[in-house]
């Protein structure tokens, strides 16, 4: 037995994977977008399987915060600052060589969301916001690709797979991107939750990979793993107005790109639409303004001497921390990096 | 006042409508797909839709942390 063989022996085995479905999985292309807690566990199960093209995205980097329930990273990372897709790729590389990594350090927007779904067979879900999903949704309808939602908060958890031409998409379940105020930075979460969403969407995964159709889960499956309940919503029929799947008209594609976008519930406000940023000139420049500044090759944290700290990525983003107020992020960002 | 099952638990609830439930639960204008007796009800129907004693509603509110 090659080694090849032995590191899929157990998966092969399984009847409805076989031989056929890891070829068909080393043949497949999976894009996670979010590496927080689901993405984590997305990219891990993914990788471990063999999929043969992992496509990882994120914007934000690894915080002590993070290492609750975020099973890639470590203190190490955390105290590096490392970008998310970063340290996963570090980790990853490590669990299995085969796979090609492809990592993306971006925010998806409606600009570039058509773009980094291109030539995927799958989009999984890691995301922590309705208004992303929304966006994947209607880029995964547009372009034909499935779309496996994961949510969590507290110790809730919810999966659904949506197929565009088969299934109804997830504005005909839910019409806004509004999430009511519960998110894990207002109300917490705990890990056991996160992984079992992710591990509900990874099962979906390898059965759309290896082409076990009938397998598919069709309800919505949602969970309460503190409070012992389990609930299974029966298949909604596509709503024949639904701006995304009945009339095709994809709004979130034709948004405007938003330039300031508050980071849920985290006093985390992100400005975008500066040009790249030249990390080595501006560690400098905002040196006399601040107390610290912290670089690595991705991006600098600067704790300003007034309050605050910017985080300025070398793709133009600038994250203003220590303020939900977008007033006082606006005249941070102005007074610091210009308009 | 209406005796429901309402995700698994028994509530007494003051309540005409589905609307009013879904408002008396605090979810009003949240993410929430609303099932009564294992049938989904669309949103724009929850206000012309009675509840009564014995109805088992489930309440399905969307998670978006991830
Ligand atoms: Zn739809």
């Amino acid at each position: 037995m090659t080694e090849q063989e032995d590191r899929y022996s157990r998966q092969v085995l399984f009847a409805p994977i076989g031989d056929e479905g890891q070829s068909k999985l080393a043949n497949g292309a999976v894009c996670i977008v979010g590496m927080g807690a689901l993405g984590t566990v997305l990219a891990s199960h993914m990788v471990r399987a063999g999929v043969g093209r992992v496509r990882l995205i994120d914007r934000d980097y690894v915080e002590s915060s993070n290492l609750q329930r975020q099973m890639l990273y470590d203190e190490d990372d955390a105290a590096q600052s490392l970008p998310k897709v970063v340290a996963s790729e570090n980790k990853l590389k490590k669990i299995n060589s085969d796979v090609t990594l492809e990592k993306v350090f971006a925010d998806v927007t409606p600009g570039n969301a058509e773009s980094l779904l291109k030539g995927m067979d799958l989009v999984l879900d890691g995301t922590d916001n309705f208004q992303t999903r929304f966006l994947l949704n209607d880029a995964c309808y547009s372009a034909g690709i499935p779309f496996i939602y994961g949510g969590a908060v507290g110790s809730r958890g919810m999966s659904a797979v949506f197929v565009p031409g088969s299934t109804p998409c997830l504005r005909c379940l839910i019409p806004s991107a509004d999430s009511g105020g519960e998110t894990c930075d207002t109300v917490g979460v705990i890990s056991p939750v996160v992984d079992i969403v992710a591990s509900y969407q990874s099962v979906e995964a390898l059965k759309w990979l290896v082409g076990d159709r009938e397998s598919r889960r069709e309800t919505l499956l949602s969970f309460d793993v503190w409070n012992n309940r389990l609930h299974e919503l029966k298949p909604v029929p596509a709503k024949p107005d639904c701006p995304c799947c009945g009339l095709k008209t994809y709004p979130a594609l034709r948004r405007e790109e938003e330039t300031l976008l508050s980071l849920c519930g985290r006093e985390s406000i992100q400005i975008a639409g500066h040009a790249p940023f030249d990390l080595a000139i501006w560690a400098e420049k905002l040196a006399p303004a601040t107390r610290t500044v912290k670089a690595n090759p991705y991006l600098i944290r600067a704790e300003l001497a007034e309050g605050g700290r910017l985080v300025l990525f070398e793709d133009g983003r600038v994250l203003v921390q220590g303020t939900d107020d977008p007033v006082r992020a606006r005249s941070l960002y102005a007074r610091y990096i210009g308009n | 006042m209406a005796e429901l099952t309402i995700n698994g638990s028994r509530k007494e609830l003051d309540a005409d409508t589905l609307a009013d439930v879904v408002e008396l639960l605090g979810l009003g204008g949240r993410p929430v797909v609303a099932e009564v007796n294992g049938e989904v009800v669309a949103s724009e129907k929850w206000a012309e839709t009675q509840v009564e004693s014995g109805m088992k509603i489930e309440l399905v509110h969307f998670v978006g942390g991830g």
